[in-house]
C-alpha cells in the first residue's frame, strides 16, 4: 500500500523521536514529576526545593536572601495593559547565595512563581518553582548558581506572564536585562497606539510638505 | 534625445512587447489569415514537486495510555484511537481528586481540588456532593516578545486559532515543558464534558485565570436562577450577576432533576465568547446505585468510564461536540498584548453579523487530527450511544456513511418511540444536542457491515478547513478488523502524508499533486510574458516623462 510510505519512513525515524519526546517531554507526558523533588499540599506546590546542594563552581553560600512577594491583581494596578502582577518584578541576588522566597497570592485565582534557566544537575527540568493556590502562601528556597546570569521569573499560566506576571532574577551582574520587566525593562513588541485616522494626518502633513517645498523652489 | 525620440522609442517598445493575446479577437484573426499562426509555444511546464514535511500519523504512545487501566478500583476502558486521555486523569475524575492516591493524582496533574467528591446523600454507593473547579484557558494567544502564538495549540496541522476554554484546574505550567511552546495535554477544545447524576448536588467553581471577564450559564440544565446564598446562578450578566472579572472565583450550583445531554457556555459577550470556545457538553445521567461518574471527559469523545445506566444498555458511548471557528475572530488575540487592545478588537471592532466560519471542527480537532481522537471504533453487533452537541454558529447536517441510526433524545428529552425511525441525516441547529443510537448489525438498514465508514457535517463548508478538503469535522467509524494495532484506520491505498503536512492546510502544495505530479502539480511561470509586461511599464513610464516634461 502506499499509504505505507509514510508508516514506513516513521519506524525508520521511531527511535530518534522517542528519545527526543522522552526528552523534552519528560515533565510532562505522563506527568510524571518523579523526576521532579514536589512537594504538595493544601496551600500549592514546591518544586526542587534546594537549600543544602551547593551548585558547580560555589563553595560556600555567600549570602542569603528572603523574599516576600505577593501576587494579584492588585499589583498589575500601576503597569497599563497588565491584568496580573507581582509585589516584585525585578531581584537581584550574589552569585552562590541562598533565596528563600515566601509566595502569597491574594487573587482567588492560582499564581506561580518559578525561575528557568538552572542547572538541570540540581533542578530538574532547570526550574525552581512556587505554586499557591487562592489566597494561600507557599515558600521555598533554592541556590543559584556561580556566573553572571539573568534568569526568567515568572508565572507559567497560560497568559499570566504575557499579560504582566513576569520578572527577572540578576545573579551577580547578570547577563543583560530580559524585555518586558515591569518597572525594569521595555517591551519588545509593540503594539500600535496611535490615535484614530493618522493616516489622513499623514497625508495631509506630505501635501502641506509638498506644497510648500514647491512654492519656496519656485520663488 | 529629444522628446520626439524618447516618444519613438517608446512606441517600438509598446509594439513589439504588446502581447498578441492582448489584442481584439477579432484583429488576431486577420493578422493570422495574413501571415498564418504564430509558431508553437509551450504553455510553462510543471513546477518540479516539492517534498513536505509529514508528521507521524499516529504518535507513538509512549506513556502506554491506550490499554485498559484499574486505576483506584476505577476501571478504565481500553482507547482504541492512536491518542487517548490520561488514564489517571479519567480515574481521579471518577473518584475524585480527594480519593485517590496521591501517586494517581500526581500522574493526572490535576490540582487537588479539581474533582472533589463527598457525601452519599440517597445512600445507594456512589457520592452525590460533586465539587468541579475550572479555570479558562487562551490557547495561541499573543505574546510580547514573538509574533509566534504562545500555548500552542493545532487544530489541523499547522493550524493554530486563538481559542479559549474552561479548563480542568491542572497544577503546573500551562506548556509541556520549558523548552516547548506547546500547550500541555488537558488543556485543549472542546471545554470538557460535565458529567453528573441526576440528584447530585453539584457546585462549579469558576476560577477565572483568563484577562477577561466570563461567566458559567448551564443551558437546558436543570438550575436555579438563584442559589440558596441569593448569589446569581445563571450566568447571565443581563439579568443575574455582573461578569467574573479577571483572578476571581464564583461558585455555580444546581441539584438537577431530568436527565439528559445538555450545554453550558460563557455568557459574557456570547456572541464573541462561546465562539471563541467557552463551551462545553453538560450531561445529566441517571440516578443508579453504585454510579461512579467520569465527571470531565477531557476534548469529548470516547466515554473511558460509562455511567451504570448506559453500561447496562451500549457498549460503547461518544461525546460528540462539533464548533466552528471564525479565522479573523481568533486572529484578535493574537494581534495585540494589550488587553484593551483585544477588548476593543473582539467586542467593538469585530462584527459577528459580517462573520463566516472558517474552520469546523469536531471534539477540538479537524480532519487529520480527528483521526487520531474521534474515530468510533467498533465490532459488529455492538449498541453505541452517541450524544451530539452543535455548539456551531451555523447549523449542522450530521450524516453517517454505511449506517441509519435511531434518534432517541432531543435537547436531553426522549423522544417517543414511533418518531424513532432510522435516518442516515439529521439537521441540528445551533446549540441543540441529539441522543442518537448507533447499531453495527449489518443488517443492510443499520449496517451495511464492516468498514471505514465517514461521519461528518454534510455540509460543504463543514468538511473542509478554511477552504481547503478534505478537512473541518470528518472523523469515521471503524471496524475492528480495519483499524490497524496502533490505532491507525487501514485505510485502502491512500497516502495520508500530504494531509499531515502544514504545506496543505496552508493551501501552498496542490491537492492531488501527489497522485498526478505533472498533470495536477502548479504550473510555472511565463518568463516571458512577464518580461513583455515590465518593457510595455518602461513604455508608459518614458511617454508620461514626455507629456509630463511640458513644453519646453
Ligand atoms: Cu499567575
Ligand atoms: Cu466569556
Amino acid at each position: 500500500m502506499k499509504g505505507c510510505k509514510g508508516r514506513v519512513l516513521a519506524m525508520l525515524y521511531l527511535p530518534v523521536i522517542f528519545s527526543v519526546i522522552l526528552l523534552s517531554c519528560a515533565s510532562d507526558i505522563s506527568h510524571d514529576h518523579s523526576g521532579h523533588n514536589m512537594m504538595l499540599s493544601e496551600d500549592g506546590m514546591v518544586m526542587n526545593n534546594n537549600a543544602h546542594r551547593l551548585p558547580f563552581g560555589c563553595d560556600v553560600i555567600s549570602k542569603q536572601y528572603e523574599f516576600v512577594v505577593s501576587a494579584g491583581r492588585r499589583y498589575a494596578a500601576d503597569n497599563p495593559g497588565a491584568v496580573f502582577g507581582m509585589s516584585q518584578h525585578d531581584y537581584r541576588v550574589e552569585a552562590c547565595s541562598r533565596i528563600s522566597v515566601v509566595f502569597s497570592n491574594e487573587d482567588e485565582v492560582r499564581h506561580q512563581w518559578m525561575v528557568h534557566g538552572l542547572p538541570k544537575y540540581l533542578y530538574p527540568g532547570g526550574m525552581f518553582h512556587l505554586e499557591a493556590m487562592a489566597g494561600k502562601t507557599i515558600q521555598g528556597t533554592f541556590i543559584v548558581p556561580a556566573g553572571d546570569q539573568t534568569y526568567l521569573v515568572h508565572c507559567d499560566m497560560a497568559q499570566h506572564m504575557e499579560k504582566g506576571m513576569k520578572g527577572q532574577l540578576v545573579v551577580g551582574n547578570g547577563s543583560g536585562n530580559l524585555w518586558n520587566v515591569y518597572n525594569t525593562s521595555d517591551t519588545f513588541l509593540k503594539s500600535e497606539y496611535l490615535p484614530a485616522h493618522t493616516s489622513r494626518w499623514v497625508l495631509l502633513f506630505a501635501v502641506i510638505a509638498f506644497i510648500l517645498t514647491y512654492g519656496l523652489l519656485r520663488r | 534625445m529629444s522628446r520626439r525620440q524618447y516618444l519613438l522609442v517608446a512606441l517600438i517598445l509598446v509594439v513589439v512587447a504588446f502581447p498578441p493575446g492582448w489584442y481584439p479577437l477579432a484583429l488576431r484573426l486577420e493578422i493570422s489569415r495574413w501571415f498564418g499562426a504564430a509558431a508553437y509555444l509551450a504553455l510553462p511546464v510543471s513546477k518540479p514537486v516539492e517534498t513536505v514535511g509529514a508528521e507521524i500519523y499516529c504518535p507513538p504512545d509512549l506513556a502506554g495510555w491506550r490499554s485498559a487501566f484499574e486505576i483506584d478500583g476505577v476501571n478504565v476502558s481500553p482507547s482504541k484511537t492512536c491518542l487517548s486521555d490520561n488514564p489517571y486523569s479519567v480515574a481521579t475524575f471518577v473518584r475524585g481528586a480527594n480519593n485517590v492516591s496521591d501517586d494517581t493524582l500526581l500522574k493526572s496533574g490535576l490540582a487537588a481540588d479539581a474533582v472533589t467528591k463527598g457525601e452519599d446523600l440517597d445512600g445507594d454507593g456512589d457520592p452525590d456532593v460533586i465539587h468541579i473547579r475550572l479555570e479558562v484557558v487562551e490557547l495561541n494567544g499573543s505574546s510580547a516578545e514573538s509574533a509566534e502564538p504562545v500555548t500552542q495549540y493545532e487544530i489541523a496541522p499547522g493550524i493554530t486559532p486563538g481559542l479559549w476554554v474552561f479548563a480542568p484546574k491542572y497544577l503546573g505550567m500551562a506548556r509541556e515543558n520549558f523548552e516547548s511552546r506547546k500547550a500541555r495535554s488537558g488543556l485543549r477544545p472542546p471545554s470538557p464534558v460535565i458529567r453528573v447524576e441526576q440528584g447530585d448536588r453539584v457546585v462549579i467553581t469558576l476560577e477565572n485565570t483568563h484577562y477577561m471577564p466570563h461567566t458559567i450559564h448551564l443551558h437546558g440544565a436543570d438550575h436555579g436562577f438563584v442559589t440558596a446564598t441569593g448569589q446569581g446562578n445563571d450566568g447571565v450578566p443581563l439579568t443575574s450577576e455582573l461578569p467574573l472579572m479577571p483572578g476571581k472565583a464564583r461558585s455555580y450550583e444546581l441539584t438537577p432533576r431530568q436527565t439528559g445531554t445538555m450545554f453550558y457556555h460563557c455568557h459574557v459577550q456570547p456572541h464573541v465568547h462561546v465562539s471563541m470556545g467557552l463551551q462545553g457538553m453538560f450531561v445529566i445521567e441517571e440516578n443508579q446505585p453504585n454510579n461512579w461518574l467520569q465527571t470531565l471527559n477531557v476534548g469529548a469523545g470516547f466515554v473511558r468510564s460509562s455511567s451504570v445506566a448506559i453500561a447496562k444498555k451500549y457498549d460503547q458511548e461518544y461525546d460528540l461536540h462539533y464548533t466552528d471557528l471564525d479565522l479573523q475572530l481568533g486572529q484578535r488575540v493574537q494581534s495585540s498584548n494589550d488587553p484593551r487592545l483585544v477588548t476593543r478588537s473582539m467586542h467593538r471592532d469585530y462584527d459577528v453579523t459580517d462573520a463566516t466560519a472558517d474552520y469546523f471542527l469536531l471534539n477540538g480537532k479537524s480532519f487529520p487530527y480527528t483521526f487520531r481522537e474521534s474515530l468510533i471504533v467498533t465490532e459488529p453487533d455492538e449498541k453505541i450511544k452517541l450524544r451530539v452537541l452543535n455548539g456551531g454558529s451555523k447549523g449542522i447536517s450530521f450524516h453517517i456513511h454505511g449506517h441509519k441510526f435511531n434518534l432517541t433524545h432531543k435537547d436531553g428529552v426522549g423522544v417517543v418511540p414511533e418518531n424513532q425511525a432510522a435516518q442516515d441525516v439529521i439537521w441540528l441547529p445551533t446549540a441543540q444536542r441529539v441522543d442518537l443510537d448507533l447499531s453495527t448489525r449489518n443488517d443492510g438498514l443499520h449496517s451495511y457491515g464492516a468498514g471505514i465508514w465517514l461521519f461528518h457535517d454534510h455540509q460543504n463548508k463543514g468538511t473542509t478547513t478554511d477552504g481547503i478538503g478534505p478537512g473541518g469535522n470528518i472523523s469515521a467509524v471503524v471496524y475492528q478488523e480495519y483499524m490497524g494495532l496502533d490505532g491507525w484506520p487501514k485505510t485502502q491505498g491512500v497516502s495520508y502524508e500530504k494531509f499531515f503536512s502544514a504545506e496543505y492546510y496552508r493551501k501552498i502544495i496542490p491537492v492531488w499533486q501527489s497522485y498526478a505530479p505533472v498533470l495536477f502539480s502548479d504550473p510555472g511561470t511565463d518568463w516571458l510574458m512577464f518580461g513583455r509586461i515590465l518593457l510595455l511599464a518602461l513604455a508608459a513610464g518614458m511617454s508620461g516623462a514626455v507629456l509630463v516634461s511640458g513644453s519646453k
